[in-house]
C-alpha cells in the first residue's frame, strides 16, 4: 500500500515518487500548501475508501501521520 | 451521480497547459465568499478542451466586496471579460442563517431589502468601472433547519426569506445586459446538498462546494463561457433507429418500434420532448439515418407518438449513404459550418467514423441506456445560450423556408432572375436596445460572411451606439417565403468628416448569395455622400472561414492601398432592381 500512498502524494504535490520520504510534510514539500493538504486528504479518502475526521485531518504534519491514521483504519503498509 | 474527473486530475492537467495557447481567448475573474481553490484549474482545463485559452483571476479569500469597491484593485487591473461572483446563504444571512426567528417579520423584511440594496450598490459600482459581464449566483435554500419539521409552518422562515431574496435579485437583473444569473440553488438541488456540502471540508477550510463536486460546478460555469464566446452549436444531427425511437424500423416495422407511453418507449418520448424544446429555442434539427426513406419518413409522418414532426427537421437524409457524406450534404443544405454541428447516434462505429473523418463535428458519447438520453442532452454545455432572441425562436421555421428557396433557385437557372422572383426586401435601421441582443449574437457568432471578424461584447456595442463617431446598423431581410429577421450588421467608424471606415460588415449564412451586401454597401455610400464624406475605407481580415467575403471589397470597386481598401465616393448609387430597400 506504500506504493499507492506515494503515487497519490506524488500526483497531488506534483513531485517524483523517488523524492518522497516518510518524514516529509508541508515544511519540506513546496507544493504542500494548506489547500493541497485538503486535496491530498480528499484523494486519500477516495483512493483508500476511508474517511478522515476533522481531528485526524488537523493532526497531519508528515507522511508518517498519514500512515498512522490509515493504519488505524485497517490499511496495512507492511 | 457524478461522472466528472477528480480535482487532482484538473490540477495536474492545468500544469501541462503552461505555455500552450488556443485560438479563442478569455479572461475570467472568480470572486467568492468562500474557498473555491481548484476552480481556476478546472476552468482552464475544461476551456482548453474547447480550444479556449482561459486566463483566470481568483480574488483573495472572501474579499469580493473589497475587490469590487476598489477601483485600483488587482481585480480591475486584470481587465476580465467575464466575472463570476459566487456568494452563498451562510454569508448573506450570517446569524439569521442559524437563528431565523431572532428577529420580527418586519425586521427580517428590512434585512432582506438592505442586503439586496448592498448587493445592488456593489454591482452598480462594478458596472460603472468595468466592461465585463458579471455572472451572479443566487442563494441556496438549505434543505434542513434547526427548527426541524416545525419550520415550514412558521411564518417567514429561512427558506421563505432566501426565496424572497432570490426573487428580488433576479427581478433586478432580468433585463440587464451585463449581469447574468447563475442558479446556484438549482446546482445544489441537482447534485444534492448532502453531496455538495461536506462539513469536514467546510470546518477545515471553509470549502462549501466539496472537492468531489467542484468539477461539476466548473461545468456549470462553462455554460456561461461557451455562450459568452458565441460557441453555442447551431445544429443537432440525429440518427433515427435506437436514437429517436427504440428498435429498428426496417426489421421491427411501423408497429414494432418502441415509442409511446410504455417503457422503454417513454424514454424516447421524453428525449423527443427535450429535442423539441431545443428546437423551439433555435437549435436546428436534422436527420441522418441509414434506412429506406419510406420506412423512416412514414414513422415521422404517421406514428401517433412522434413528438417531432417533419417540419421540425430542416434537413432530412434517410438513405443508405454513409453518415459522413450525409452530414456534408446537410451542412451544404443549411449553409452552416461543420463546427456548428453536433451528431447524436447510438452506434459507436458511426460515431467513430464521423469523429475521425469530420473532426470539426462534435460527436458526444451518447449513453447506452436510452432512459439517460434526455438528461444527457440537458447537461450538454454546447447548447447553452445566455439569451434567446426572437430570431432564435423563429429559426426552425426560417430554415424550412430556406428549403423552399433552394427549390426555387434550383428551378431558376439565372441568379438575377431568381433574386427577382424572391421579392427581396431589406430593411436597414440603426441598432436600438431591442435589436442589440441579436446584433451582439451575430457579431459573436458569424464566421463565413464576416469582413473583419471583430468580436465585440454587447456592452461595447452599446457604447458605440451612443458614440457620435460610430454608426451601428442592422439589416432585416424579407422575401416572399417569409421574414429572415435580423441577419446583417455593419459598424461604421467615422474617422473624420471626410473618411468613414467600415469596421464591421457581416451577414448571417441564412441570407448569403442574395446580394444583400450590395444593398448595404450602396446604403453606406449614399449615406456618406449625403454627409459630404469623400472616402470609405475598410479591411478584409482573412480567417480560416471567411473566404465567402474575400472578393467583396474589390468587387465593390475598392482599391487596395497598403493594408486598407479605399473607395472614393463620386455619386449616389442606384439600388439593383431586385432589391427593395426600406430605411
Amino acid at each position: 500500500m506504500s506504493k499507492k500512498l506515494y503515487e497519490i502524494i506524488s500526483k497531488v504535490m506534483n513531485i517524483p515518487i523517488s523524492s518522497i520520504d516518510d518524514s516529509m510534510g508541508p515544511e519540506n514539500i513546496e507544493n504542500w500548501t494548506s489547500f493541497n493538504g485538503y486535496v491530498l486528504l480528499h484523494e486519500l479518502e477516495t483512493g483508500f475508501d476511508v474517511k478522515f475526521t476533522i481531528n485526524e485531518a488537523m493532526d497531519v504534519t508528515t507522511i508518517i501521520d498519514i500512515k498512522k491514521h490509515l493504519k488505524n483504519k485497517g490499511i496495512s503498509f507492511d | 451521480m457524478n461522472s466528472e474527473k477528480t480535482l487532482s486530475y484538473f490540477i495536474n492537467k492545468s500544469n501541462e497547459l503552461v505555455g500552450k495557447s488556443f485560438p479563442k481567448k478569455i479572461k475570467i475573474a472568480l470572486l467568492s465568499s468562500f474557498t473555491i481553490n481548484g476552480l481556476k484549474e478546472i476552468i482552464q482545463v475544461k476551456s482548453s478542451e474547447l480550444n479556449i485559452s482561459a486566463s483566470v483571476y481568483e480574488s483573495p479569500y472572501n474579499q469580493y466586496s473589497q475587490e469590487i469597491l476598489n477601483k485600483n484593485s488587482s481585480f480591475y487591473k486584470f481587465k476580465p471579460d467575464i466575472v463570476f461572483l459566487i456568494i452563498d446563504s451562510r454569508t448573506i444571512f450570517d446569524e439569521l442563517y442559524h437563528f431565523p426567528f431572532s428577529k420580527s417579520i418586519q425586521q427580517k423584511k428590512i434585512f432582506i431589502d438592505e442586503k439586496i440594496l448592498e448587493l445592488k450598490n456593489l454591482i452598480n459600482y462594478f458596472v460603472s468601472n468595468s466592461d465585463a459581464t458579471m455572472v451572479l449566483s443566487n442563494l441556496n435554500v438549505p434543505s434542513s433547519s434547526s427548527y426541524g419539521i416545525s419550520e415550514s409552518k412558521l411564518e417567514y422562515n429561512l427558506s421563505e426569506m432566501i426565496q424572497e431574496f432570490n426573487t428580488k435579485l433576479i427581478s433586478n437583473y432580468k433585463k440587464s445586459e451585463k449581469i447574468e444569473i447563475l442558479n446556484f440553488n438549482s446546482f445544489i438541488s441537482k447534485f444534492g446538498e448532502e453531496n455538495i456540502f461536506d462539513p469536514r471540508q467546510y470546518f477545515f477550510g471553509d470549502i462549501r462546494i466539496s472537492m468531489i463536486f467542484l468539477p461539476c460546478f466548473g461545468q456549470e460555469l462553462m455554460k456561461f463561457i461557451v455562450s459568452f464566446l458565441g460557441l453555442t452549436k447551431k445544429c443537432l444531427v440525429l440518427d433515427l433507429d435506437n436514437t429517436l425511437w427504440g428498435g429498428i424500423v426496417g426489421e421491427d416495422g411501423f408497429n414494432g418500434i418502441k415509442l409511446g407511453p410504455e417503457p422503454p418507449g417513454n424514454a424516447f418520448l421524453e428525449f423527443q420532448k427535450t429535442l423539441l424544446s431545443l428546437n423551439q429555442q433555435g437549435i436546428i434539427l436534422a436527420i441522418n439515418s441509414k434506412n429506406n426513406f419510406e420506412d423512416g419518413i412514414q414513422i415521422i409522418r404517421e406514428h401517433p407518438y412522434m413528438i417531432l414532426k417533419e417540419n421540425n427537421f430542416s434537413s432530412i437524409r434517410i438513405n443508405w449513404h454513409d453518415k459522413v457524406s450525409n452530414i456534408k450534404e446537410i451542412a451544404k443544405d443549411l449553409n452552416i459550418g461543420l463546427d456548428s454541428f453536433v451528431f447524436l447516434d447510438d452506434d459507436k462505429v458511426n460515431r467513430e467514423f464521423v469523429k475521425s473523418v469530420l473532426p470539426e463535428v462534435y460527436v458526444p458519447e451518447l449513453p447506452d441506456d436510452p432512459s439517460l438520453y434526455s438528461k444527457f442532452l440537458l447537461n450538454m454545455i454546447e447548447f447553452s445560450h445566455l439569451k434567446i432572441t426572437e430570431e432564435d425562436k423563429q429559426r426552425a421555421k426560417m430554415y424550412t423556408q430556406q428549403k423552399m428557396r433552394s427549390e426555387l433557385q434550383n428551378s431558376t437557372p439565372d441568379l438575377k432572375a431568381f433574386l427577382k422572383k424572391l421579392n427581396l426586401k431589406i430593411i436597414i435601421k440603426k441598432v436600438d436596445a431591442f435589436s442589440l441582443p441579436r446584433v451582439s449574437q451575430l457579431i459573436l457568432k458569424t464566421n463565413q460572411f464576416n469582413l473583419t471578424t471583430k468580436r465585440y461584447k454587447e456592452s461595447e456595442i452599446s457604447t458605440m451606439m451612443t458614440d457620435p463617431n460610430f454608426f451601428v446598423g442592422y439589416v432585416n431581410v424579407e422575401d416572399k417565403f417569409g421574414d429572415n429577421g435580423i441577419t446583417g450588421v455593419f459598424i461604421i467608424k467615422k474617422e473624420s468628416k471626410l473618411i468613414w471606415n467600415i469596421d464591421t460588415l457581416l451577414l448571417s449564412c441564412r441570407v448569403m448569395g442574395r446580394d444583400i451586401e450590395k444593398g448595404i454597401f450602396i446604403y453606406i455610400v449614399n449615406k456618406a455622400k449625403k454627409e459630404n464624406v469623400k472616402q470609405i475605407k475598410s479591411q478584409f481580415i482573412p480567417t480560416q472561414k471567411n473566404k465567402p467575403i474575400e472578393d467583396f471589397l474589390p468587387n465593390s470597386n475598392f482599391k487596395k492601398q497598403d493594408d486598407h481598401w479605399i473607395y472614393m465616393i463620386k455619386s449616389i448609387l442606384p439600388y439593383p432592381d431586385y432589391l427593395d430597400l426600406e430605411i
